[in-house]
């Protein structure tokens, strides 16, 4: 049940045919974790923030540097050594009193990833290496946990989503980890993908659209170009050849 | 037989900044032989010291994912084949 303040502050949307009050009270009910309070992990929890998601689930291992204010928009000059879940978590809640921010300074790691999907609806990718995207897609199956995956680089960005059991994971598509590197990055790459997997978690909770399964979503800000490309799932998959179909 | 190799952005450096190469082969293999012998810095950025496709680099061929077994992949005439990477940024 909506309250008065939230039929107002939700009122635009409430407006949109495909949500109305019923699928306002759904994401209001909904829990989403966000892996990441970086680059990508901003334009998410903002929007998801805005949008009425009931329960954010911040997790960051980091602290706010300076190199970081180019492109992780929830963070400002004055947070630089701040931990970034405790500087995003104060600006979501300022946004949106009526929602739950809960912060969790940890790594993603396979011995933690378990505790911290406990009760999650969604998971979002907006880490910034691909051994911890591996470990997201990984625990995402083995809890049949839709995941949201993005990454960028430059002006590039790429999104998928993973729904266990039924399309194509990560690991379906990939031959393995690479090594962790810095990426060059400018804020809008970030800002535009970030955007994308944020509205996947909306369309998945409303069961609204189609969603990026089986499809890889390639943008390329430099040309403007959005390119989806066909993926499907590997029957060896490492990661969720044992889950297949059993959804 | 001419496929079309599309080169990302950052390796147009090896192809004399070409964004679109045409090969002949059958094979994805046989194509990216062919770009490796016109342009031999490609081969690093493909491939590790045993040959093997680097973990970093998908092939997609007229928009599908050739994963797992790209190099036997087969290709015919007007084919067009995307060289993307493991974006890995956030």
């Amino acid at each position: 049940m909506l309250t008065a303040n939230e039929r107002e502050r939700y009122d635009r949307q409430i407006m949109i045919p495909e949500i109305t009050e019923a699928g306002q009270e759904k994401l209001k009910a909904a829990r989403v974790m966000i892996a990441g309070a970086g680059g990508l992990g901003s334009p998410i929890a903002l929007y998801l923030a805005a949008a009425g998601i009931g329960r954010l689930r911040l997790v960051d291992h980091d602290q706010v540097t300076l190199s970081n204010l180019n492109r992780q928009v929830l963070h400002w000059s004055d947070d630089v050594g701040r931990k970034k879940v405790d500087s995003a978590g104060e600006k979501l809640r300022c946004l949106n009193p009526d929602i739950i921010v809960e912060s969790i300074h940890a790594t993603v790691a396979e011995s933690t990833i378990d505790g911290m999907l406990q009760d999650i609806d969604v998971l979002v990718d907006a880490m910034d290496n691909i051994p911890s995207r591996f470990v997201l897609n990984k625990a995402a199956i083995d809890h049949r946990i839709p995941f949201v995956h993005g990454a960028v680089a430059g002006f590039e960005g790429r999104a998928m989503t993973v729904l266990p059991g039924k399309t194509a994971c990560l690991r379906c598509i990939t031959r393995g980890p690479v090594q962790p590197e810095t990426y060059p990055v400018i804020g809008v790459a970030p800002a535009m993908i970030g955007v994308i997997e944020a509205t996947e978690v909306i369309k998945y909770l409303l069961n609204l659209g189609g969603l990026l399964t089986n499809c890889m979503l390639r943008y390329d800000g430099m040309t403007n170009d959005f390119l989806k490309l066909t993926v499907k799932r590997n029957p060896q998959c490492e990661h969720c050849a044992q889950v297949y179909g059993k959804e | 037989m001419s496929v079309q190799l599309n080169i990302h952005k950052t390796h147009r450096r090896y192809t004399d900044g070409k964004d679109i190469v045409e090969v002949e082969g059958k094979t994805v293999g046989e194509c990216l032989s062919v770009l490796i012998e016109k342009y031999p810095g490609m081969q690093n950025v493909l491939f590790n010291s045993k040959g093997e496709l680097l973990n970093i680099v998908e092939v997609y061929v007229n928009g599908e994912s050739a994963y797992p077994n790209e190099l036997a992949r087969t290709v015919r005439d007007g084919d067009v084949i995307y060289l993307v990477f493991f974006l890995a940024g956030g």
